[in-house]
């Protein structure tokens, strides 16, 4: 049985089978993302290989994007346990052969390449959720279910938390909760979770499970002139980095902050800080437009979606984008405390890139397959094999 | 059982707004950062970037009247090295030994908390180019030691005029608190005392800026703008330095042959020599001196222990200025110059001197210093012998004369003849002297009353130059001059003009004016002549043997509570054509006539190419 038996595939041109709209605002993104790479590398010997890298990294993502968006996303509803277990070995791998760097273990190294496996894991977990919830028909009603499926993104959470990587395991719970109440949790319920949340993170700060650089960050981001010069520094200067830009920024290569070295991570975490800098509150003001534009695109191919499967992915790779940038962003001005979390398609790193690429390539699939014009109930397709 | 609910839709659209929220908040977010604060952010990134730094300018020259550099500058090297070298104990004592500064003095610089903390500090200065040599060959055994050009001052004649021209030294905290050094910064070097300090605006030039670019490291990347140093103003003294050469070897022999003869304890003394006609002064002395020098490059603990010392009589204390003595008879012109002018006295007015007087009652009697009298003596004769009773007979008139109508005639007097206030000098830290009269003895008795009243033996004192009056050397040079040149008292001056460092002239400083004595021209006359009768017959007939031109003079014998007698002699000359007027003060050099008189004579023989005198005459005038 294949999926053109399921259902007609829309007999229509290419431009009718992809969503457009998505599809220029991820590749206007990774556009911006040369751009500011460009920028935030040029006259930097170490950081200079960066600029071509990130080049590939965009061309290899639009191939993976194509073939995903080419393959009909529901079928991946059927590998549940094989993509669950794969996210598990991928990231207890690391600690066998993941390398080292900053004392934490989060890349594969495999010739040029560096993979990080918790980027992966981001897109796996969405599509373990989404499949956990509608093939196991979890009722979002009872908080047995709901615990339930919270249990399920421990194992994976866990590991990521012991890399360590902190804001990647955040970025999972964000998701995770996104994707419930797409799927219906109920209000009280979502207060609930943020209740029980903020909970867990005071009673790790008691307990001392967070590490002092994590509670550094805490602090520094109440109060950054505790330590002008130690953690507070990188704070302070990408807010002096993001407002000294003004309204039309200081011009590519002209930021002074970003040439002079004063912004750390210039090309990773804090790469906005560059943009706000020498693009201004106009560069700034265009990237968040494209990704409201991405996002609203994604919600849109969600709503379209043949199948509930298919809503709930575009559901929690939209909240996925949503937490990433907030945090990144509000990191960067200052309204967030610094987390190690990288800012969607424009951030350096092949992971990454390629993670953001194939959820944009998993949205086009959804829009390609999603359910023909006048058909409006959701449930009618049972896109996934009776019992896995 | 429809697990999933049908409101999908629904809640994907929640989503949706919470995407456009989130990004709203954003936004204001970046609004509120980039657009309103956004100049406050761009000033900050300017603060991070660019760093001023200071490029030293040499100080202006201070030359004599006829251009002779009596302070120039002359380069030298000074070894900087970062704060942070005071956590290093074995690169302290390894540049503590290859600079010869202590270790304690090092650290204690770069522990000053004063100066801009990213700053290299300045650990020696003035290093000599083999230790300099050293530190820069082995950059490895001194990391961030660096090596900088200044410029320092530059003695030719030594000490010659040292309280003239003052010291420099590096900016105090208690300059810093000077409205003149509000806009210096530590480590400056300005002048404390003397020329160097009264002229500071002129002498200091303006420094250097040069606004670096740097990295977050701190490395310098770029100059983005630069400001060359400009250097100080040149100053053109009134001081002639042979005249001053001869002041201080008469001040200095003076003082020595006080102290072979009966005056052990001759130790200090001033001097000063000043043009009739303008109030420029030409020489100024005071004795013990010191070596300006020696202030380079910070001044050593044990040598400022020293000069600050009581046994050493403070050598950095410019007597000529800031001493303030009872001059004694030199204070005569006055009290006869008072008594002409009111009446008190006519040029015929006689007294009868037996050496002890009691016109203030029997049980008040006070002694001539010839204990057996003058005998008859007139104005001239008064003068010329210095006959007290004279002037004690004036003092009581004006007493008299004060009666309960407080008019303090002869206060006004000495007033007008310079005493009491500053001259105005162009000279730091000039002191006032001091005119007593009732209202300052009641405020200074203030706490015992029995005291405070004025008596008449207070006015009889003043008549002397005795008792509570206080004078500066210089305010009584500069009534002579006022004597000899007609009675204008002249603003004395020490700087005759400024020049720009080209060498082009900027500013000539006039004569000034500040009062004329209160005396007819007949009367000045008088007083004149008996000025001529004091060197030719009186009491300092000996010092002034042979001497070819005339001088007009005063010696003067002060007594000062607990200590041997303070010499004085001040007059002028020639007499037919004053061109010059002189004072030393010899403290505890016994007597005027045989202590300071030949010493002025030998400076005027100098001065206008006459016979000196080796004579020390015995004098028991005062």
């Amino acid at each position: 049985m294949t999926a053109a038996d399921r259902t007609t595939p829309p007999p229509a041109p290419l431009s009718r089978r992809v969503s457009l709209g998505l599809a220029a605002a991820a590749a206007a993104l990774c556009a911006y993302s040369v751009l500011m790479m460009y920028t935030a590398t040029h006259g930097r010997q170490a950081l200079a290989v960066n600029f071509p890298k990130q080049i590939a990294w965009v061309a290899v993502g639009f191939v993976l994007a194509a073939a995903v968006s080419a393959f009909d996303y529901a079928r991946l509803a059927n590998y549940f346990p094989q993509l669950y277990g794969l996210n598990l070995a991928l990231l207890a791998g690391l600690f066998v052969f993941g390398s080292d760097a900053k004392g934490a273990q989060r890349w594969y190294d495999i010739g040029p390449l560096s993979l990080q496996p918790s980027e992966l894991a981001k897109l796996l977990v969405i599509l373990t959720v989404g499949s956990y919830i509608v093939h196991r028909q979890c009722d979002v009603d009872d908080l047995g279910e709901v615990a339930k499926s919270f249990a399920l993104i421990l194992p994976p959470m866990a590991l990521i938390m012991l890399q360590p990587d902190l804001g990647t395991a955040l970025v999972l719970v964000a998701t995770w909760l996104g994707m419930l109440f797409a799927a219906g949790l109920r209000w009280q319920y979502v207060l609930l979770v943020v209740v029980v949340l903020l909970a867990v993170g005071l009673l790790a700060w008691q307990l001392h499970i967070l590490k002092d650089y994590q509670i550094n960050r805490l602090i520094v981001f109440v109060n950054p002139d505790v330590d002008p010069s130690g953690a507070g520094y990188n704070l302070k200067q990408s807010k002096i980095a993001i407002g000294s830009g003004g309204v039309w920024g200081k011009g590519l290569l002209s930021g002074t902050q970003t040439n002079l070295n004063f912004l750390p991570e210039r090309h990773t975490d804090f790469i906005f800080a560059v943009l706000g800098e020498e693009l201004g509150f106009v560069g700034a003001g265009v990237l968040l437009v494209l990704y409201g534009w991405l996002m609203l695109s994604g919600l849109r191919v969600g709503s379209a979606a043949r199948d509930s499967f298919g809503g709930l992915v575009a559901a929690g790779i939209v909240t996925m984008w949503l937490f990433q940038v907030a945090v990144n962003v509000g990191m960067t001005t200052g309204i967030m405390p610094v987390t190690g979390i990288p800012l969607p398609f424009i951030s350096y790193g092949g992971s990454s890139m390629w993670t953001h690429l194939i959820a944009t390539g998993l949205l086009l699939s959804i829009w390609w397959h999603r359910r023909p014009r006048g058909v409006q109930d959701v449930r009618e397709a049972r896109p996934w094999r009776e019992g896995i | 059982m429809p697990s999933l609910k049908d409101d999908l839709y629904g809640r994907i659209g929640a989503l949706g707004i919470l995407v456009v929220v989130t990004l709203g908040i954003l936004l204001s977010r970046l609004w509120y950062l980039q657009v309103l604060d956004g100049e406050s952010y761009a000033a900050l990134a300017e603060e991070n970037r660019l760093r001023e730094v200071s490029v030293e300018s040499p100080r202006g020259l201070v030359l004599d009247r006829d251009g002779a550099v009596l302070v120039g500058n002359r380069p030298a090297l000074a070894v900087t090295v970062p704060p942070k070298t005071a956590t290093d104990p074995v690169l302290v004592r390894r540049l503590s030994a290859a600079l010869g500064v202590s270790e304690s003095q090092i650290i204690a610089r770069l522990k000053d908390k004063r100066p801009d903390p990213l700053k290299p500090r300045r650990i020696a200065e003035d290093v000599d180019r083999a230790a300099v040599t050293t530190v820069l060959e082995r950059q490895h055994l001194f990391p961030g030691a660096e090596v900088q050009p200044l410029a320092v001052r530059k003695y030719p004649y030594g000490r010659l005029a040292s309280h003239v021209l003052g010291y420099v030294g590096e900016l105090s905290d208690n300059d810093k608190k000077d409205a003149d050094f509000a806009r210096y910064d530590y480590g400056d070097i300005v002048g404390k005392t003397g020329i160097e300090r009264e002229y500071e605006a002129v002498l200091q030039g303006t420094k250097g800026t040069v606004l670096i670019e740097v990295d977050a490291a701190g490395r310098p990347l770029k100059v983005v703008r630069r400001s060359e140093p400009a250097p100080g103003r040149t100053l053109m003294l009134t001081i002639d330095r042979r005249v001053q050469e001869e002041t201080e070897r008469q001040l200095k022999g003076a003082i020595r042959a006080a102290r072979r003869g009966k005056y052990k304890r001759a130790r200090a003394g001033a001097a000063v020599v000043m043009d009739v006609g303008t109030g420029a002064i030409l020489a100024m002395a005071s004795y013990p001196d010191y070596d300006p020098g020696a202030f380079l490059g910070g001044i050593p603990t044990p040598v400022w222990k020293r000069l600050n010392d009581p046994k050493s009589e403070y050598p950095l204390f410019n007597r000529a200025v800031t001493g303030a003595y009872p001059p004694g008879s030199t204070f005569k012109p006055v009290t006869v110059g008072a008594g002409l002018a009111t009446g008190v006295i006519g040029l015929n007015t006689h007294q009868v001197c037996n050496g002890k007087w009691v016109r203030m009652g029997k049980q008040w009697p006070k002694w001539c210093w010839k204990r057996s009298g003058h005998g008859t003596v007139g104005f001239t004769e008064a003068m010329a012998q210095s006959c007290d009773v004279y002037f004690y007979e004036i003092g009581l008139a004006f007493y008299r004369r004060d009666g309960e109508e407080v008019r303090e005639e002869f206060q006004s007097y000495a007033r007008k003849f310079g005493f009491g206030r500053p001259t105005g000098v162009d000279l730091a830290g000039e002191v006032s002297g001091r005119i007593p009269d009732r209202r300052w003895k009641a405020e200074f008795n203030k706490s015992s009353p029995e005291y405070a009243p004025w008596l008449p033996g207070d006015t009889v004192n003043l008549s002397i130059g005795q008792g509570d009056v206080l004078s500066t050397p210089l305010q009584v040079v500069r009534m002579y001059a006022a004597i000899a040149n007609g009675g204008v008292l002249f603003k004395p001056r020490l700087v005759d003009r400024i020049l720009a460092p080209s060498g082009e002239l900027q500013h000539v400083s006039k004569p000034e004016r500040t009062g004329r004595l209160p005396v007819s021209p007949a009367q000045l006359g008088a007083m004149q002549e008996s000025l001529v009768a004091v060197t030719a017959w009186g009491t300092a007939k000996e010092a002034f043997e042979g001497f070819e031109f005339t001088v007009a003079g005063k010696t003067g014998t002060s007594q000062v509570m607990g200590k041997d007698d303070y010499a004085f002699f001040a007059g002028y000359a020639p007499v037919q054509e004053p061109k010059y007027a002189a004072i030393i003060v010899i403290e505890q050099g016994g007597h005027g006539g045989s202590a300071a008189a030949p010493a002025v004579r030998n400076i005027f023989a100098r001065m206008l190419g006459g016979t000196p005198t080796d004579a020390r005459p015995e004098d028991e005038s005062r």
